[in-house]
């Protein structure tokens, strides 16, 4: 008699054990969740610097952006406009833009988005064929939506290569989520107080219409001897007594319901909502801003990239088509921006709103100050140094399959009159300081 | 355990039927055997629901995907098509199970279920509660209405071909109208910024997914678009079509996955397995 005790009792012990044991690890996995949890933060930007260096020197490079507001509460609207050129020297790994996408780069909805437009087009939808070599003027129309501090980009999505950021700025939400409201009214007349909410509650219901259906089904079932006992009827070869006529009789009636409920929802949802449109697909062509008048032919000679210095050196013959004397004002890349603090009207280079931290302190040294005349070319060395390179993560492009850099290089003339060229071509890095 | 205690005490032995039987006489279980079986299967109910409601969400995430998730998705064309035919692969394949070993007709609704299950967790935990969209751009799809006419088929049927065909059809049929219902309200036209746009467009514009521009969406391609408003119902004839050769397939893939095979133990598998010398050359 004693030997089945011990091993009952022997089992059991086992059993407490297990689950003493199963019990301390789901502690330790709730501990180690709960200790991440706590130890993450939020993301605070986008992972821009990731992206690889010819991506954000040699595609889109985005000029003139200003948002207008840098705090804002919530539901209150703010702009961000600014332009973008589709770089000539397209690099061969990324899709051309013959689909594109504007958009804003925000941390998920934070901010809302309530108009967008390419050069004065709605930007609701994608726009087709965009040309290299082109210019173009965006304009996004946001409304603060979730409380916080957000680092807000303008994008632009290209099919097939993904998404390209601009500079990007942090813009403060203030006040309470719940007060967000975003009316619309139909073009069949029907009010809505909130787009947030809008269907949801209907939509619930007919979740728990369905659900309950299927409950009664489950339930029927379930409420009956399940697996063992049928599993061994069923191999007794009893399978009468496994499903009774009573069982089909209700089967079939649930189904003739479910059938009528589909159906006359679908036809009272017909009648409840007339006038119905597809979603909208589809692309929109956009034609690019025009030409300038007057430019600065730049033809790159030589280009360096010293490493240690953290200095890229640019030696080009430029020059003057215009009427007027030009001096080399700014070299743009990637969102950063070198201004040659001689140069005239470089204190209002940088417009107050522009992201500080993608203006390089050491500015643009030049070989040569003296004003391009027109008609006049001339072999110009310029010098973009700052440690943004390192910290904009720009120079692993000494690592890309094409070693090559872009960029714009901007002109201004006596009267402010500002000229925009595209530079660019192929870079050599020099591990030694020059 | 004394197994003589969980003999039932009239022993129905196969080969006597009677015309009082009850599943609980004819398996010849105890009280006691049948109080113990009703406990383990309340484990494998909760077993089923967990393991089952992760296992279709993420089937249903990995193969429906956007079409299912955001409501700028669901288009006459596409939606009505794919989603069928990816959602009843898991409900056929429990059919099976449930039908061969235990002659339950509920497998294509414990599916459904446990997808709703699923997604009435995930949706709002992920989307509204943790990245702040709202629950209405992520409502998703219900296939409940599809899952007990196909589970009805099979109780009148009890045979998995004509199920297929019958079922299978049925359940990508009623798909359609099933849930225009829930999202009818999301294709009234609105004007936004001079252009006609369906709520459901509105709602996916003005809250921005970064990583989701426009053009992703696949949606109204192709020239069924011919055939205007009827689109969506030549869509779910098609995926009518589709799921009658999809269930028929999951309904044995099912079955194969509930079954257990063993390889021989002999000396030829224990060298492949390494566990023993190579045969030819100890022989």
């Amino acid at each position: 008699m004693s030997k089945p005790v011990l091993e009952h009792s022997t089992s059991r012990g086992k059993i407490v054990q297990l689950i003493q044991k199963t019990m301390k690890m789901l502690l330790l996995w709730l501990g180690l969740t709960g200790l991440i949890g706590i130890a993450t933060e939020s993301a605070w930007a986008h992972g821009e610097r990731s992206q690889e260096p010819y991506l954000r020197t040699r595609t889109v490079q985005y000029y003139d952006v200003h948002y207008d507001k840098q705090s804002v509460k919530v539901n209150e609207e703010f702009t961000l406009i600014g332009r973008f050129r589709l770089m000539e020297d397209w690099p061969d790994a990324v899709s051309l833009p013959d689909t594109v996408f504007l958009s804003a780069y925000s941390p998920g909805p934070m901010i809302t988005r309530v108009e967008s437009y390419l050069n004065g087009m709605p930007a609701r939808q994608s726009f087709s064929k965009l040309e290299l070599g082109r210019d173009y003027e965006f304009k996004l129309v946001m409304k603060g939506r979730v409380p916080g501090r957000h680092h807000i980009h303008p994008l632009l999505s290209i099919h097939g290569s993904g998404p390209l950021v601009g500079p990007g700025q942090w813009i403060e939400v203030t006040g309470a989520k719940g007060d967000y409201v975003q009316k619309v009214t139909t073009m069949n007349g029907i009010e809505v107080d909130n787009l947030e909410f809008y269907g949801t509650a209907r939509a619930l219901k007919w979740y728990a219409v369905w659900l309950a259906l299927a409950a009664f089904w489950l339930l029927f079932w379930l409420v009956r001897p399940l697996l063992l006992p049928r599993w061994i009827a069923l191999n007794k070869g009893r399978e009468d007594v496994l499903i009774s006529n009573r069982d089909i009789t209700v089967g079939v009636i649930l189904g003739v319901v479910v059938v009528a409920i589909s159906f006359g929802g679908y036809m009272y949802a017909k009648h409840e909502y007339p006038y119905v449109v597809p979603l909208q697909a589809g692309t929109n062509k956009v034609d690019p801003l025009p030409k300038p008048a007057h430019s600065v032919d730049v033809k790159v000679l030589k280009a360096s990239y010293d490493v240690p210095g953290r200095a890229m050196h640019v030696t080009a013959r430029m020059t003057n088509h215009g009427t007027e004397a030009v001096s080399i004002l700014e070299f743009a890349t990637a969102n950063l921006r070198f201004v040659n603090t001689q140069a005239p009207g470089a204190d209002k280079a940088i417009s107050a709103d522009y992201p500080r931290d993608l203006v390089a302190r050491g500015g643009l040294g030049l070989s040569d100050q003296k004003p391009l005349m027109p008609g006049e070319t001339r072999e110009i060395k310029f010098e973009a140094s700052d440690a943004l390179w390192e910290v904009e993560r720009l120079v692993s492009f000494l690592t890309d399959v094409d070693s090559k850099f872009g960029g714009l290089l901007f002109f201004v003339d006596k009267s402010g009159n500002r000229l925009m060229t595209e530079v660019g071509g192929p870079i050599l890095p020099t591990f030694t300081a020059l | 355990m004394n197994t003589e205690t969980l003999q039932h005490p009239q022993g129905a032995a196969a080969g006597q039927t009677h015309a009082h039987d009850t599943v609980e006489s004819v398996s010849g279980l105890s009280p006691k055997a049948l109080h113990y079986s009703r406990v383990f299967e309340l484990f494998v109910v909760a077993a089923i629901i967990m393991l089952f409601a992760g296992a279709i969400h993420l089937h249903v995430l990995l193969l429906a995907g956007d079409w299912d998730m955001f409501l700028d998705w669901k288009d006459r064309q596409y939606w009505p098509l794919l989603s069928p035919v990816v959602m009843i692969m898991f409900p056929a394949a429990l059919q099976g199970i449930f039908w061969t070993y235990f002659r339950l007709p509920i497998g294509a609704t414990v599916g459904a279920t446990c997808l709703m299950v699923a997604v009435s967790i995930s949706r709002p935990a992920s989307f509204m509660w943790w990245t702040d969209y709202p629950l209405n751009l992520v409502l998703p799809a219900q296939m409940i209405a599809g899952a007990i006419v196909l589970d009805v088929f099979l109780l009148v049927f009890r045979n998995a071909l004509f199920t297929a065909i019958f079922g299978g059809f049925a359940f990508a049929f009623l798909f359609y109208p099933s849930n225009y219902t829930i999202f009818a309200p999301f294709y009234v036209p609105v004007s936004h910024q001079g252009m006609m746009a369906s709520m459901a467009d509105l709602i996916g514009y003005v809250y921005p997914r970064s990583a989701t521009p426009e053009y992703i969406r696949i949606i109204e391609r192709g020239t069924l678009r011919t055939f205007g408003d009827s689109a969506s119902w030549v869509s779910a004839l098609f995926g009518g079509f589709i799921c009658i050769f999809m269930h028929y397939a999951w309904w044995y893939l099912g079955i194969a996955m509930s079954s257990m095979k063993f390889l021989p133990n002999n000396a030829k598998v224990m060298a492949l397995m390494g566990t023993k010398a190579d045969v030819k050359a100890s022989a």
